[in-house]
């Protein structure tokens, strides 16, 4: 049976949350982020600054130039935060099977959702009523069969609009959509594409597994499917996270291992306490060095068995430490991350106890 | 204090005290290993506080005095003296200067007296076994001891003094490891205690004059080791052991038997492509043969087969293939007996003909 995804993406977020709660900003062109005179990029732009070609990434000195009246202000995540969550617990009014992806953006799986008669887009028509009668915020949808057209549905009636892609129209749909809106696919990936002819949907579609391991590699499988419309991940609601860690650069660099330990030791102790706060183990110890020319190295070991305990990560680190070149080079930053993690749950729900 | 001595007789207890010498010390005279001479007997004492371990030698000494030095530094450079290299230990000022022919070497010291003590043996009882007895009771459960458990007690092993025998039991929890040996204990009672897992880990190394005696000490707090020239001391875990006997299936009626080098190679080959965090595994177990299942996430599977001895019911069972190896692995059998209930319940592996040493793997769910 198809599934019922509905992909949420919030409008222009963080600016439209300014604009909520600071009504002197509504109408203007917005832009959340750093200042004009500073290195920082924009974060989010409100729909009026958009107008003049800013977009998210952009250095916030080249958003002036464009629009020199916009109004800059600083994030303030801890309400966007807030506001998230309220946004998930209108999600839960419908089901348990939500998987976001940001603050702003979220699959939800309602196939076996109920109200509205189980139909998907009416569905989606209610929550975003529901967000916008509570909250004052609009939200688009993407309705479809799998992940990856519904959060390409999303996009088309932006901003709060909702499309739906049923079974049977993907191919059609696909056959046009330029490359670069096909999720995955970056810059680089873009151009790549386009040296080979790849310019559509229509023309990704016209490839062989094989033509396309020559093109994108590993990725090959990954787009062969979605050019069909074929998308089996799951949404996920026990999403856990891939990698933790810290690192810390150094007020001066240094040169002493010895004191390179020390530091390592303390962000190994400040790591594994996160990672048991998460009840996370983890299988790959990641150990990252910036010499003092900035360049830099990272060296990583993996076990069989789980290695984020005490005794073990803290024998591996001076190993690991060993494989760089800290020894003859000084060095500015340190870190270390776990990563191949997996929770305590899932561990402990495989393999049975002996003792209850 | 001078001591004089070669570098043939002081080299080996040095390197046996140094494994106890942590590498992360809480306390800086813990990197250093406590040298006491008096009448001609160099006694030797390192400890990290949990564990502690005393050699002794006799020297070419008059004098009498006790002084700490740095372990590690120590160890190496007598190890890299030449072999039969005479060495002169002298100690003046906090200092302490090591000569051997044109090599001269100046250790910091620290005093003797903030030397940490383990404790006292109080109410010691003891009896008297192999080495290479109890070395095997260890070497054939250590693997299934816990490694940093909140339930503490599971890091470390089970010696169970009856009256005519001694047992060894750990476990991590999804697996466990018993082994015994008749010895005369002659005590009355069943008395249980855990040797924490440095313990154990440290006295399987230090045991290695396999047909000689070891006398072992039982205080309220604390287990000895002793044997010639040497003595071990370990506290004890203090808690209490899970009721092991409790987890040993029992009624088990589905009973194969299996060739064991054939079955560890055919776990090695299908463990490449496990899932590299679960190591499950999967088995079907039909009359004659089992055949084994491994799948990782990238969908690349193995299979192999291994003829059995079985005319039982099919059924199959999970199983993380690390804990069936490493139980295979500490059997000196060469035919393993495998005893199953059913797929959820725990399986009991041991050698055909002989039980000395038994182990209980839970399965996974498949």
């Amino acid at each position: 049976m198809n599934r019922k995804i509905i992909h949420i993406d919030m409008d222009a977020f963080f600016a439209s949350v300014e604009q909520r709660d600071f009504p002197e900003l509504r109408g203007k062109p917005v832009i959340v982020g750093g200042q004009p005179n500073s290195r920082g990029v924009v974060a989010a732009s409100s729909y009026e600054a958009r107008q003049f070609g800013i977009y998210s990434a952009m250095p916030c000195s080249r958003a002036y130039q464009n629009c020199p009246h916009a109004i800059f202000v600083r994030p303030r995540f801890q309400a966007y935060k807030q506001v998230s969550s309220e946004i998930h617990a209108i999600f839960k009014e419908y089901t348990d099977l939500i998987e976001p992806l940001s603050l702003d953006e979220a699959y939800l799986d309602v196939t076996d959702v109920e109200s509205r008669d189980g139909v998907a887009t009416l569905i989606a028509k209610e929550l975003r009523e529901k967000i916008f009668k509570q909250l004052q915020l609009t939200a688009s949808a993407g309705i479809s069969y799998n992940k990856f057209l519904a959060k390409l549905g999303s996009d088309q009636n932006k901003p709060n609009g909702q499309f739906v892609i049923k079974p049977g129209e993907a191919e059609h749909y696909l056959q046009d959509l330029p490359i670069s809106r096909f999720h995955g696919v970056g810059k680089v990936t873009e151009a790549k594409m386009k040296s080979f002819g790849i310019n559509t949907g229509g023309d990704l579609k016209q490839q062989s597994l094989l033509q396309l391991q020559r093109v994108v590699g590993n990725s090959a499988e990954y787009y062969y499917d979605i050019a069909r419309g074929i998308d089996h991940r799951q949404v996920s609601n026990k999403r856990i996270r891939k990698s933790l860690g810290s690192e810390t650069t150094f007020q001066q660099d240094i040169s002493d291992t010895q004191e390179m330990l020390q530091q390592l030791f303390k962000l190994l102790d400040e790591v594994l306490a996160s990672l048991s706060q998460r009840e996370l183990l983890a299988y790959t110890l990641t150990l990252k060095v910036k010499y003092a020319d900035f360049s830099q190295v990272t060296r990583s070991y993996t076990g069989d068995t789980v290695i984020s305990l005490q005794k073990t990560a803290s024998t591996l680190i001076p190993t690991l430490l060993n494989k760089t070149d800290a020894d003859t080079k000084s060095v500015r930053l340190l870190g270390i991350s776990f990563s191949n993690l997996l929770s305590h749950k899932d561990y402990s729900d495989s393999q049975l106890p002996l003792f209850n | 204090m001078n001591i004089n001595l070669s570098k043939d007789v002081l080299l080996k207890p040095l390197q046996l005290i140094n494994g106890v010498v942590e590498r992360r010390q809480t306390l800086p005279i813990l990197a250093n290993v406590l040298l006491e001479v008096d009448q001609g007997v160099l006694t030797m004492t390192a400890t990290d506080l949990e564990v502690e371990v005393i050699a002794q030698l006799g020297v070419d000494s008059k004098a009498s005095g006790r002084i700490t030095l740095p372990a590690r530094k120590l160890f190496d450079i007598c190890r890299s003296l030449g072999d039969g290299a005479d060495i002169s230990i002298q100690v003046e000022d906090e200092k302490a200067t090591l000569r051997s022919g044109r090599s001269r070497f100046v250790l910091t010291t620290l005093p003797a007296d903030d030397f940490p003590d383990i404790g006292e043996m109080e109410d010691a009882r003891s009896f008297t076994l192999k080495q290479g007895e109890l070395k095997r009771l260890m070497d054939q459960t250590a693997f299934a001891m816990a490694q940093q458990d909140v339930r503490y007690y599971l890091n470390g092993m089970l010696f169970e003094m009856g009256s005519e025998q001694l047992r060894t039991v750990a476990t991590d929890g999804h697996r466990l490891a018993m082994a015994e040996a008749a010895v005369n204990i002659g005590w009355n009672d069943k008395t249980q205690i855990i040797v924490p897992r440095k313990g154990v880990n440290e006295l399987q190394r230090l045991l290695n004059e396999l047909d000689k005696d070891v006398k072992v000490e039982l205080g309220a707090n604390h287990i000895r080791f002793t044997t010639d020239g040497m003595s071990f001391t370990s506290k004890l875990i203090d808690g209490r052991f899970p009721d092991y006997e409790h987890v040993v299936p029992k009624n088990g009626d589905k009973i194969l038997i299996v060739d064991k080098d054939a079955l560890k190679q055919a776990l090695v080959r299908a463990s490449i492509l496990t899932n590299e965090k679960f190591r499950s595994i999967s088995v079907h177990v039909k009359p004659g043969r089992i055949v084994i299942h491994a799948r990782n996430p990238e969908q690349e599977h193995a299979e192999e087969e291994v003829e059995v001895d079985y005319n039982g019911d099919e059924f199959e069972i999970g199983f993380n293939a690390a804990y069936v190896q490493d139980a295979l692995g500490a059997m000196n059998e060469l035919q393993v007996q495998m005893v199953f209930t059913d797929p959820s319940s725990s399986c009991l592996l041991h050698g055909v003909a002989n039980e000395s040493s038994r182990y209980v793997v839970m399965p996974m769910r498949i």
